[in-house]
């Protein structure tokens, strides 16, 4: 049997997936980034090998290919892609039927169009500021002085909303200790925060062609609060996916990887 | 591809604004004459012993002081130009010839104006054209008295530079000799592999914008002798072939980015490209040299400031023309962050060129120094890989038929 990797260096997370040469998920890892990118590639990378016991070291992958904003960073990759194309693929073999992603990343926000057979047909980038990032929820959190997964539910038991107006990360996170410190409900202030984010993902969702529904992909797509925002502001149904919804740019480029793995031998 | 002799002299000559070129014809007493657009007729900054320099900010960090004198919504080449006079850098011109095309730009040189950044120079002068709007002939009119009025009689009385139609001639014979030398380079990339990249012709055309025209002009026809036999990579390493069209780029590390995402850079329409800055001058003999000059300025610009309806069709067309000639995969249109008029353009553009001309387009805006942003370098990989993947469908169902 053959093994294809991906490698998806992300500004917060690194993420591996191992496919076979059928395309079944063999292995797959998520670690958070080093400063240094080939290392966080190399830990990732080493730590889904280890769960597939035909192979013994990265090299025993017959191809690889590194995405990500430290795509070029990934050893032994035959070559990277953009992690646009590789979301784009990973959510196709997951879900062909979903047309649009919003894809939330650590550092930006994108939204993508996929074609019938899993490539980009229009992409859009919000990549001006943090605003509605993975570093956005990070500061909210440390904000509110609960973890992410903690902040990430505290919207889902809000009655009203308090809205934020402050659109920049920093003053956000200052507009949300003065309104935790005024004693305003928490509850109420993240649900606040996760519509002011649903209301940013529009322009992405529009960009993408969603209509009736669209995927998040992303370390992201795991906020419920989040969710349950964008469904309600966006009128829109967000589909959920079998596969952790972080993996897919790692998913997408194993998958790139093994169509050229297979084409090259074919 | 074999190194090219005189790329690494090309990127020296581009790390400073005062070039070693530029020092050795000051050095000669000849005239820099400072200019940033288009719209000011270059040839007629090379009369006698004049010489023109197009403005470039090398070596730029922050954009702080200029910020703080004008804003942060100005665009970042204004703030740059600004940023880097105050540091001295501009001190070896002898004028500086503005437009008032773009407020930013209007601002930039008026400030540095108002901050007295020439007064050592007791002979310089500065001046600010009225660029019209669009080309007939009241217009060529215009600006045939702006440019005697503003130019051609401050360096006849101040400096006593010969501006007669013969003087003009001349200017135009070696403005000529670079422009045919550098579009002849960049022809080599309209074949299937060619011997040069975009990059390296970026290279080659912003020299020419920026040191004197006789001296640069040998080591430019050196580099077309040396490209007609150059031999391509075998192994092409390219997956697409774009054209880059917009705004403001005198930073090549843009064109490397672009490179590195995978796609040639095989047409440049954008403000110190070659399409049209460097297009020759075709003179005839029933008129006098200014206006014709003056009438193909304004005939060949293809700023979006020219909002006429003909113009607007003329620049679109423009590109289909060049997208067949070099051809290209795909499109990019970038716009200098704050670029108020190709912001414009950028946006019906990336539809209609797509929709109604049926190409790949990416639409960017980008600052004014791109090369450390990774964000682009994603979105132009993206953009590569899509046409790479839409030209992979497209052999495979031509295979299955």
């Amino acid at each position: 049997m053959k093994y294809y990797g991906g490698c998806d260096v992300g500004s917060t997370y690194t993420k591996c997936v191992i496919l076979d040469e059928n395309g079944k998920m063999v292995a797959n890892s998520t670690i958070r980034s080093k400063i240094i990118a080939n290392e966080s590639a190399k830990e990732a990378l080493e730590t889904a090998v280890s769960q597939v016991p035909e192979l013994n070291k990265v090299e025993d992958l017959d191809y690889l290919i590194g995405t990500g904003y430290g795509r070029n960073k990934v050893p032994q990759a035959a070559e990277n892609m953009s992690e646009i194309s590789c979301h784009a693929m990973g959510v196709h073999v997951t879900n062909p039927n979903v047309k649009a992603i919003i894809d939330i990343g650590g550092q930006d926000v994108k939204g993508i169009a996929v074609d019938t057979d899993g490539t980009v047909k229009t992409f859009a980038m919000n990549d001006k500021c943090a605003a509605g990032t993975g570093r956005f929820f990070e500061s909210m959190a440390r904000a509110f002085e609960i973890s992410l997964d903690e902040f990430s539910n505290l919207s889902l038991t809000a009655k009203n909303v308090i809205p934020i107006t402050a659109q920049c990360t920093v003053f956000a996170e200052s507009e949300v200790i003065t309104l935790v410190g005024e004693g305003k409900p928490r509850d109420e202030i993240a649900a606040g925060i996760q519509q002011a984010v649903a209301k940013r993902c529009f322009v992405m969702a529009k960009k993408a062609g969603a209509t009736d529904s669209i995927t998040l992909t992303g370390g992201c797509a795991k906020n419920e609060g989040l969710k349950k925002a964008i469904e309600k502001v966006l009128h829109i149904k967000v589909l959920d996916l079998d596969i952790d919804p972080q993996l897919m740019g790692a998913l997408g480029a194993a998958e790139y990887a093994r169509n050229k793995g297979l084409s090259r031998e074919g | 591809m074999k190194d090219l002799k005189h790329m690494i002299y090309f990127e020296q000559l581009l790390e400073d604004a005062n070039n070693e070129l530029v020092r050795k014809a000051k050095g000669d007493g000849r005239l820099a004459l400072g200019y940033t657009c288009f719209h000011v007729p270059e040839v007629l900054l090379n009369l006698g012993n004049c010489f023109s320099v197009r403005l470039r900010a090398p070596n730029m960090g922050s954009f702080d002081i200029a910020t703080y004198y004008m804003a942060n919504s100005a665009c970042e080449y204004s703030r740059a130009l600004l940023e880097r006079a105050i540091e001295g850098n501009y001190n070896f011109l002898d004028a500086l010839c503005g437009v008032d095309v773009c407020e930013p730009m209007n601002r930039s040189m008026e400030n540095m104006e108002l901050l007295k950044l020439h007064e050592n120079h007791d002979k310089f002068f500065r001046c600010y054209l009225d660029i019209p709007y669009s080309d007939d002939e009241d217009c060529v009119q215009h600006l045939k008295e702006q440019v005697s009025r503003k130019i051609l009689k401050p360096l006849n009385e101040v400096y006593g530079v010969d501006v007669s139609d013969g003087a003009i001639r001349e200017a135009v014979k070696v403005f000529n000799k670079v422009c045919e030398t550098v579009r002849a380079i960049g022809d080599f990339r309209k074949l299937d592999n060619p011997p040069i990249t975009g990059s390296e012709f970026h290279k080659i055309c912003l020299v020419s914008f920026v040191c004197p025209k006789d001296m640069i002009l040998p080591y430019l026809e050196e580099t077309l002798e040396e490209i007609k036999t150059r031999e391509p990579d075998a192994d092409k390493k390219y997956k697409a072939r774009v054209g880059i069209v917009g705004s403001e780029i005198d930073d090549p590390s843009f064109i490397e980015l672009v490179e590195e995402s995978g796609a040639l850079v095989v047409f440049d329409r954008f403000c110190y490209g070659s399409i049209p800055g460097r297009n020759q001058i075709i003179l005839t003999d029933d008129e006098d040299a200014l206006t014709q000059i003056c009438r193909q300025n304004l005939k060949e610009t293809e700023c979006p400031r020219s909002c006429a309806y003909h113009k607007l069709d003329y620049r679109r067309e423009h590109i289909n023309e060049l997208y067949h000639d070099y051809k290209a995969d795909g499109v990019i249109y970038e716009q200098m962050k704050f670029c108020t008029y190709w912001s414009f353009e950028r946006t019906l553009a990336s539809h209609i060129m797509q929709e109604e001309y049926d190409m790949n387009v990416l639409s960017i805006d980008r600052p004014y120094i791109a090369r450390s942003s990774g964000q682009l370098r994603t979105r132009v990989q993206a953009f590569v890989e899509s046409i790479e993947f839409k030209k992979i469908k497209a052999k495979n169902m031509a295979k299955e038929k």
